[in-house]
């Protein structure tokens, strides 16, 4: 650094090489002072986690979201004309939320366990804030006026869970982003959903969140299952044929079924819990025989000869499958 | 697996008198040797297979065991062999450690495979003058049971091995594909089912409805 200094006290007399020097030097400074590093470590290490086949489209929504959290944060509390206009701006922050939650919802597949989880956490204390929180925490001495818009009450310091409309909303845009058509998931969300003045716990939230975006995938492969069984160039699937792929699906979750989870095991006898998870991997092993090809040959000849007539278009086929599904899931109570 | 052992029933014997060995004239002598012959005999035409022997010692001091075994199956002769030379029961026979506990021998612990046998000998020991009686009470034979063969295997283990003949595939979707679907969706589906979570909201309504129990009446 030393030389560089004396060039640049010699910078006076001779122009060109002092200048790029000092330009070299003020690089480095205006980096540092902004803090691109963090920034550009951050975009990364988001990134590599998401793994997303779009890495331009990526960076691009990463930056734009980490843009509206730096705008809002400071300037939204404490602002006269946010106050005067308290449940309008109210609204737009919590979709403003919203936004951000699903962003962070979106950037892991359900498959990859803990980055799901960990995007899950994040969405939640996101939706967690309500819209008044930050003038109570920033502003103390901030008029009650603005308390009182806030649909959940100002018991609610440090967010005692999210909303249940803001949940009920997360669920339906997760579904609809990931292509089911609003008729199908509406059974699903009728289980899933909570009232508005309910308060969603982190628990509820996740296995909503999970349960929806594993419903998405399972309508997706409906569809692609679909569109195997009927041949392209013949219009619809024949209902026979249909009825029997659905059929050892059906059979397939009766038999596995048995083998729930929340069955309590003894703790102290451990040779209990051996056998409980042999049966569990028996019951998983006979499920999986039921969808193996040679059966579903089977089933689809059978079908084919004494089946019933008539076609099944693939609208009823993807409510028949999405049904198989929805029968299963838990209603939140 | 000792699951397999329990609730076995000891077989029925006989358990003759001791004999104990003397020196010289029985009739005059009545200078004990020390070593004391108990047979145990099986019911005529019933071999067993023996998987343990148990008894409760009482002042004994070795015990060697041997067992008469037909040949095979019905056929062939009898033959006597020694199963156990000289276990201690005691670990001094001067000292009472030991005199009076139980003991089992399993068969790991004979020398020669224990099956087809007619009749057991027992021979006692006690060199120390100091417990002139001893003997083995209650003693019991178990039979080994064969490992319950294996379950038949099921059907559905069976339909993935046997390839019947292929069905007429003419005009269908592939089973491959389709199959591997399905397997998605099943897979996806228990996934959702696994993740069940047991929180609650806390709504007393049960499909809409309050229950009448939770009104107050005031």
């Amino acid at each position: 650094m030393a030389d560089k200094e004396k060039r640049r006290s010699a910078a006076v007399p001779s122009g060109m090489s002092a200048g790029k020097a000092t330009k070299s030097d003020s690089d480095v400074e205006f980096l540092s002072q902004a803090g691109v590093g963090e920034l550009l470590r951050g975009a990364i290490l988001k990134m590599v986690e998401a793994r997303s086949d779009d890495p331009i489209g990526f960076l691009a929504d990463h930056f734009c979201n980490l843009a509206s959290v730096t705008d809002s944060s400071p300037a939204g509390c404490g602002d006269e004309e946010q106050m005067n206009g308290g449940p309008v701006s109210a609204c737009a922050q919590e979709q403003q939320h919203l936004n951000r939650a699903l962003w962070h919802l979106r950037l892991a597949h359900h498959s990859q366990r803990s980055a799901f989880s960990n995007n899950v956490r994040v969405a939640y204390d996101l939706l967690n804030i309500s819209a008044c929180q930050s003038p109570v925490a920033e502003a103390p001495e901030g008029p009650d006026g603005s308390c009182s818009d806030d649909p959940i009450g100002a018991g609610v310091a440090g967010g005692g869970g999210v909303r249940g409309g803001l949940y009920t909303q997360t669920l339906q845009c997760l579904c609809s982003e990931g292509g089911v058509p609003a008729s199908t998931s509406a059974p699903l969300l009728r289980r899933l959903h909570c009232q508005d003045h309910e308060v969603v716990p982190y628990d509820v939230f996740r296995h909503g969140v999970l349960t929806c975006a594993v419903f998405s995938d399972y309508i997706r492969q409906s569809q692609k299952l679909y569109a195997e069984v009927c041949c392209p160039h013949e219009g619809p699937a024949s209902r026979a044929l249909c009825m029997a792929v659905l059929g050892t699906l059906k059979e397939a979750l009766e038999t596995s079924t048995g083998c729930e989870p929340d069955c309590c095991v003894n703790a102290n006898n451990k040779a209990y819990a051996c056998v409980e998870s042999n049966v569990k991997a028996i019951r998983y092993l006979e499920a999986s025989a039921k969808i193996s090809p040679n059966r579903l040959a089977q089933a689809m000849e059978g079908a084919q000869s004494r089946g019933p007539g008539g076609n099944m278009d693939a609208k009823e086929f993807e409510n028949a499958a999405a049904d198989l599904f929805i029968t299963r899931v838990k209603v939140v109570f | 697996m000792s699951c397999s052992e329990d609730h076995t029933e000891s077989v029925d014997c006989t358990v003759k008198p001791p004999v104990f060995l003397q020196i010289g004239d029985t009739k005059g002598d009545s200078a004990r040797s020390g070593v004391c012959v108990v047979d145990v005999t099986l019911p005529y035409g019933k071999p067993i297979n023996i998987e343990k022997i148990t008894f409760k010692n009482y002042y004994t001091a070795y015990v060697t065991v041997r067992l008469l075994r037909r040949k095979a199956e019905k056929e062939g002769s009898t033959k006597w062999c020694t199963a156990l030379t000289d276990l201690a029961l005691m670990d001094n026979p001067h000292t009472d450690g030991g005199s009076q506990n139980y003991f089992s021998i399993h068969r790991r612990q004979m020398q020669v495979q224990p099956d087809h046998v007619e009749s057991i000998r027992l021979i006692l020991r006690q060199p120390s003058s100091a417990w002139r009686i001893f003997s083995l009470e209650d003693i019991r034979l178990f039979p080994h049971k064969e490992l319950a063969p294996e379950k038949e295997v099921s059907d559905w283990l069976s339909d993935l091995i046997v390839v019947k003949q292929p069905p007429d595939l003419e005009g269908l979707p592939d089973p491959q594909t389709v199959s591997s679907s399905i397997q998605q969706m099943w897979a996806l589906t228990e996934v959702m089912q696994a993740n069940r979570t047991t929180a609650s909201i806390g709504r007393f309504d049960v499909d809409g409805c309050y229950d009448i129990n939770l009104l107050s009446l005031t």
